[in-house]
């Protein structure tokens, strides 16, 4: 048990040693002159030990020893009283401590076997208890929103799709989703059940940065409770597209109509006959395209060919296509007919399995629309493309590029039955899949779900760059950690300052802006508290007892107090003050 | 006459007292007026008024010294009931009368002092304090319906003005002293001018409406913006006049500057349109279609309402009658005045018109199709309201199937088409229940079938013009051949292949008829009518051209079809029977399909290709097409959209106002405006905002957020459109995706 002494305050030990030892010296020298006599002898031990004694109280020598500290109670936010006066009352006199968060705990130093009352202890403070044995006796149950998330950045005419749940709603109660202007978009009734999930969508009407609110209302419609939802809304750019057809059909007529009238630059070619073809060129399109180069193709970010001008394709135009798709991301959509399902795995990607459906519904109210009798094979690279949780196309990833195409037919139809809202909502479904995006420079990405003014904000940077530096908007430097086996993904922590919007920037790339949201203390409460808890959980583990204290941890280096020292230099002083006159 | 005195000073108190509580009543009620009213003059009234009731219900002067020795005498023991003898002279008094006189008196000197006459002060009092309260409560309630009403008013009436800058606040603003706005109706309708202060107008379409503004102080300019278009305003002596001619709805705001240059702007109003509506017409007691036998009264009665907003000018029936069918339909249009004179300027009128048929020159067959129109007094153009179209028909029994369905698209197929199936259904009944009924049932119910079959035959025999009587011999077609031959020489245009599949398809396909008979007839005919050959005759419907040649050819093979079911039947061979009629529906049936048809037919007949054309190869006169077209493709609402965004900056405090942010939101005002016009209420608010915003002492986080709720509340959904986003493409992304290709 005894490992051996060691002194705490090892850097004096030589000086203190050297003046003891000269001290003692002194001391052996004035009694030189009794040295025959018997007591000289007596008298040199004592000073030896009284002089030993005040070196020691100097230099506190302590031994490693199994600590015997007791047990004590952290209460965090949200413990019940009850339990804390239970706990009490079977343990008298049982320190307590609140806790407060970044706070160092000062009851750590005396106890090893810890109950932790309440939600627990902020992540980041979880160190401080790393060698205690912690009984987590969790707290009250939450209440509110214990999750809410959505996307951050959404495209303008995208959906916002907010899910949240809500813990031990009172019944009768009203969760609103209103925009940033405080309008209502959408409003569920909460039904009294222990956890309630629900799911808000709705599609912003302007680009910017927005928060909009989930508003908790009461029966007689005041608001008990707002929480902040950040979203930014960003504009898209319009397309350019190429369209090649064999012969003009009804659908290519219509599907071409609708992204003219949208704005998109559209060069449109139908063949009339043998090498002589009909050029259509839409919103400032130009250069007719004969065959496939990797150059001509780069330039758009969309094809739309047409089955029998897919399968004609020479292996060239189709290697060049394939390329384009792979390197430079272009997407190709293939208008399908009757010919392109029975592809060989040779010819097209996709795989389908006969379903003998000719039509499907969709929309509200609902709309019949024809289709192939196919579907597509469930395999993992077929990406399907639902609308209305009806899958209407799919699309197979070609590295950057996407290859998509529809099982719809004659969807030109509900233009003519003047449905053209659900049209434009299908293609538009299906072609924002297909098409090519922007080649952005970093990807950002929030660790910390819910940031707080001083608290860290952990995120994640992925970009190409090197040589970049991150700044914030008060034109502080951001060091990024760099991954060791992922070049291009680096970490860093930032302390914001204020509530609402921060943004980060790249150092040499004034594009890539980061923008995210710091909520006050008030807000995301619940699901702090909630994820605060699971991480406590995590940690601690769900029993109510303590971990056994394991030997190695639970050292320490405990000094021998100098009272016995001090003892001992009084009965040496003593005994050298009345010798001499029990001798006299 | 000891205490004489005392006793004319207690009646004298009490009628001071009677005398306080008239005052106070009445003070109480002039109170309560003046709180109400807050006019001396109506509470001075009013206290007079109540005093004078007051006093001649109470009538304090009618107190005498009586009463009060009553009164003395039953409150007070010592009186001994003999108060009244101190008013009696001495020298009337009997000695003893003397002494209690004197007894009395004594007594009551101390004691009358301090007797109180009755009196009611206290409740007068409490009525007075009453009324008052009542009256601030009053008023209260009054002041905050008066406040909103006339917070609703003030903001219609008066005009009122706001720097744009903040730095004209200093100067003195000149301030509009009287607003007067002048609605000057459209002659037609009869309406006097209309002198308002209400800047929010609501006026007919054409009318006059002018703005006469005076200003206290000095100014410079004076403008009407409408809808983003500045109108200024004509200064007359001290006023200013616009006068403006009512085309559309919309929103206006006035702008003035004054002498030093500074801008103010006035509230956004409405202007609201009303247009004249086009008269009403509606016609009463008339089924939608009359049908009228050959030798019915062919009159038509029937009542017209016509009502409308501000006067009809003039209504008469628009009739017009068709002869013949197909394409030889002529019309023939008429316009009938009404006997009755139709009054000028009625709101309201009711007419009444017989329509005779005859008198329209019309035949059997002859379809009449009319409906009332009237117009209204406006001008320059007048409305225009026609009632819904009546039909009237005078039956045609030849052609009145072929008159029905070729003129007007109505599926009137006749429902015996489905009996041939009845009859295979019966026959087949027929002959599973042979065992079970008795011979002569069984006869007598195929010979009913038979008969049923041949009516069925008889009904297909109008179709193909067969007359009744002439169904005794089989494919009866003698005079019908002709029409056939005629379709021939006259159809060329319509069927291309009827030269050569004529020979084959000919309803004498079975040689049933001869075709001698028919050539003499047609030779005969021809002779008798020289243009023949030039006309198209539809009163024949084997001349039709509705249904191709193998149709009749069709029709006829079921008819002689029939004729063999029929014989079966009537030879009670049900079993027989049946196969044939199997046979007759099915070519029924075709027949049926083949008349959808011919909707297709009368489409489009592309031209003839030249044979030596035809397939050669030669591309060389076609070359590339190019087609080159912009389409200007604007967002929906986007400076709104953009102005939402902007606003949310403003608020955030991210960006200071600037004359960008103006014209942004006079743009996002302009857009909204074109929509405002339809629904001028949800939007007003909106746009006065939005117009607002101009001024610099609104210009606060508040308002901005006021306007940025109300933009997105009005802003509709943002078009679906397929857009290009950013993203990121990761190395170790496409890493994986390549292998997954490799490995696949």
């Amino acid at each position: 048990m005894n490992d051996g002494v060691v002194f705490m305050n090892q850097n004096l030990f030589w000086p203190i040693v050297l003046i003891g030892l000269v001290l003692f010296a002194v001391f052996i020298w004035k009694d030189w002159t009794q040295q025959k006599d018997r007591s000289f002898w007596i008298k040199s031990i004592t000073i030896f030990l009284a002089i030993s004694s005040l070196v020691m109280i100097v230099l506190r020598p302590s031994t490693l020893q199994k600590t015997i500290n007791g047990k004590g109670i952290v209460l965090t936010e949200g413990y019940r009283p009850a339990q804390l006066d239970s706990l009490k009352s079977i343990y008298k006199r049982i320190r307590t401590e609140e806790y407060s968060k970044g706070r160092t705990l000062s009851i750590l130093e005396n106890v090893d076997s810890l109950f932790l009352l309440g939600h627990g202890v902020e992540p980041f403070d979880l160190w401080q208890l790393q060698d205690k044995s912690i009984a987590f006796l969790g707290g009250e149950k939450v209440e509110g929103w214990t999750a809410i998330t959505h996307e951050n950045e959404i495209p303008l005419g995208g959906v916002l799709q907010l899910n949240s749940r809500y813990s031990n709603p009172k019944e009768g109660h009203w969760a609103v989703l209103a925009d940033n202007g405080g309008n209502p978009l959408d409003s569920v009734l909460f039904k009294g059940i222990e956890e309630e999930r629900i799911t808000f969508n709705t599609k912003p009407k302007s680009s910017g940065q927005f928060v909009y609110s989930l508003l908790e209302k009461d029966t007689d419609a005041n608001v008990i409770s707002q929480e902040p939802i950040p979203v930014q809304v960003v504009k898209g750019a319009l397309l350019k597209i190429l369209m090649i057809n064999t012969f003009p059909t009804f659908e290519s007529k219509y599907l071409k109509n609708f992204l003219t009238e949208r704005g998109h630059e559209v060069l449109a070619r139908t063949q009339l006959t043998k090498g002589r073809y009909k050029f259509e060129y839409f919103n400032g399109a130009s250069n007719p395209i004969y065959g496939f180069t990797q150059k001509n193709l780069n330039a758009y970010d969309l094809l739309i060919i047409d089955t029998d001008t897919y399968a004609g394709l020479d292996s060239a135009s189709k290697e060049i296509m394939e390329e384009t798709m792979k390197t430079h991301g272009l997407g190709v959509f293939v208008q399908p007919n009757e010919r392109f399902f029975n592809f060989s795995k040779k010819q097209s990607p996709f795989g389908f399995d006969r379903d003998f459906v000719t039509e499907t519904t969709i929309g509200e109210p609902e709309q019949h629309i024809q289709k192939y009798p196919f579907e597509f094979k469930n395999t993992i690279k077929i990406q399907e493309v639902l609308v209305d949780s009806v899958e209407v196309a799919a699309y197979v990833p070609m590295e950057k590029g996407k290859l998509g195409t529809t099982l719809l037919r004659n969807t030109y139809q509900l233009v003519l039955e003047g449905d053209t809202d659900l049209y434009a909502n299908i293609w538009t479904s299906i072609l924002n899949k297909v098409v090519r995006d922007f080649d952005a420079l970093a990807d950002w990405k929030a660790l910390t779900t819910t940031s707080r003014v001083g608290e860290p904000f952990k995120f994640e940077l992925r970009t190409s760059l090197n040589d970049f530096e991150i700044h914030t908007e008060e034109e502080h430097n951001i060091y990024m950690l760099q991954d060791i086996l992922l070049s291009n993904k680096w970490t860093g922590t930032q302390y914001p300052r204020k509530t609402g919007w921060n943004q980060l920037t790249v150092s040499n790339d004034t594009l890539s802006k980061y923008s995210y949201y710091v909520f006050d203390e008030n807000q995301r409460k619940a699901i702090t508290l909630s994820n605060r808890l699971k991480t406590n959980k995590r940690q601690f583990g769900n029993k109510k007892g303590f971990t056994s204290v394991t030997s190695a941890s639970q050292k320490e280096m405990i000094p021998i107090p100098s009272f016995w020292f001090f003892i001992l230099l009084i009965l040496c002083l003593g005994w050298l003050w009345l010798e001499p006159k029990l001798v006299g | 006459m000891i205490g004489a005195g005392a006793i004319k000073q207690f009646k004298k108190r009490w009628q001071y007292s009677k005398y306080l509580e008239c005052l106070l009543y009445a003070v109480g009620f002039g109170g309560f007026v003046y709180v109400l009213s807050h006019s001396i003059l109506f509470a001075l009234l009013g206290l007079i008024l109540t005093i004078g009731i007051a006093l001649w219900i109470l009538k304090p002067w009618k107190i005498r010294s009586e009463n009060a020795v009553h009164y003395i005498d039953a409150h007070l023991p010592q009186a001994g009931f003999s108060s009244g003898l101190l008013l009696s002279p001495a020298n009337e008094l009997s000695d003893l009368s003397k002494l209690q006189q004197y007894r009395v008196a004594s007594q009551l000197e101390p004691v009358l002092s301090k007797l109180r006459p009755p009196h009611n002060l206290f409740k007068a009092a409490l009525v007075m304090f009453g009324l008052i309260l009542f009256g601030i409560a009053g008023s209260f309630i009054l002041a905050k319906f008066g406040n909103l009403t006339e917070r609703g008013s003030s903001n219609k009436e008066q005009i009122s003005f706001a720097p744009i800058d903040s730095i004209a606040t200093a100067a003195k603003i000149p301030e509009l002293l009287q607003t007067s706005i002048t609605i000057q109706y459209p002659g037609y309708t009869g309406k006097d001018p209309i002198t308002t202060s209400v800047a929010n107008i609501k006026a007919v379409e054409g009318s006059r409406i002018t703005w006469n503004l005076v200003f206290d102080g000095n100014v410079d300019e004076v403008e009407m913006d409408l809808m983003g278009e500045k109108i200024s305003f004509k200064k007359f002596q001290d006023t200013y006049r616009l006068t403006k001619m009512l085309t559309a709805s919309g929103f206006y705001s006035f702008t003035f500057k004054d002498f030093d240059g500074n801008a103010y702007v006035s509230d956004l109003y409405s202007l609201e349109m009303v247009n004249d509506n086009p008269p009403i017409v509606e016609i009463e007691g008339l089924d939608n279609y009359s049908y009228f036998e050959f030798d019915d009264d062919k009159r038509l009665m029937f009542n017209t309402n016509i009502s409308d907003d501000f006067g009809i000018d003039e209504a008469y029936i628009v009739a017009t009658v068709s002869k013949g069918s197909g394409e030889s339909v002529k019309f023939r249009e008429e316009t009938i005045r009404f006997d009755k004179a139709v009054p000028k300027g009625n709101k309201q009128i009711q007419l009444q018109q017989p329509l005779d048929l005859d008198a329209l020159k019309m035949d059997p067959g002859d379809e009449l199709y009319f409906f009332v129109e009237a117009l209204d007094l406006k001008t320059p153009l007048p409305n225009i309201a026609r009632s819904e179209t009546y039909f009237a028909v005078i039956r045609d029994t030849v052609t009145d199937a072929f008159a029905v369905e070729g003129n007007l698209g109505v599926d009137l197929m006749p429902d015996y088409f489905r009996s041939q199936r009845q009859l295979i259904i019966d026959t087949e009944k027929l002959i599973a229940e042979r065992p079970n009924i008795s011979e002569s049932d069984f006869k007598s119910r195929s010979n009913e079938l038979g008969f049923d079959q041949k009516q069925l035959r008889l009904k297909y025999g109008q179709f193909m013009g067969d007359e009744a009587e002439m169904q005794a011999a089989a494919g009866q077609v003698a005079h019908e051949e002709e029409g056939g031959h005629d379709h021939e020489h006259e159809e060329s245009e319509d069927d291309l292949l009827d030269e050569y599949s004529h020979e084959h398809d000919s309803e004498n396909e079975h040689n049933l008829v001869e075709e001698m008979s028919d050539h003499s007839h047609e030779n005969d005919e021809e002779a008798e009518d020289p243009l023949h050959d030039y006309v198209h005759n539809h009163s024949d419907p084997e001349a039709s051209t509705l249904f191709e040649k193998s149709l009749k050819a069709k029709l006829r093979d079921a008819l002689n079809i029939m004729w063999d079911a029929e014989l079966h039947l009537r030879l009670y061979e049900p079993a027989k029977s049946l196969p044939y009629q199997y046979d007759a529906l099915k070519i029924i049936q075709d027949i049926k399909n083949s008349a959808r048809i011919y909707v297709h037919r009368i489409g489009f007949d592309p031209p003839p290709i030249k044979e030596e054309n035809r397939l050669s190869g030669d591309v060389k006169e076609i070359s590339n097409f190019d087609k080159k077209e912009d389409f200007d493709y604007q967002m929906s609402f986007s400076s709104t959209r953009e102005a939402v965004a902007r606003l949310e900056l403003l608020i955030q405090d991210k960006k200071e106002y600037d004359s960008e942010d103006n014209v942004l939101f006079e743009a996002a005002g302009n857009e909204l405006a074109k929509k405002a016009i339809t629904d001028p209420l949800t939007y007003l608010k909106v746009l006065q905002g939005l117009r607002d915003l101009e001024k610099a002492a609104i210009r606060t986080k508040e308002n901005y957020e006021y306007v940025q709720k109300n933009l997105l509340q009005v802003l509709p959904q943002v078009d679906e459109n397929p857009k290009k986003k950013v993203n990121y493409y990761d190395k170790i992304n496409e890493l994986f995706l390549k292998e997954l290709d490799t490995y696949e």
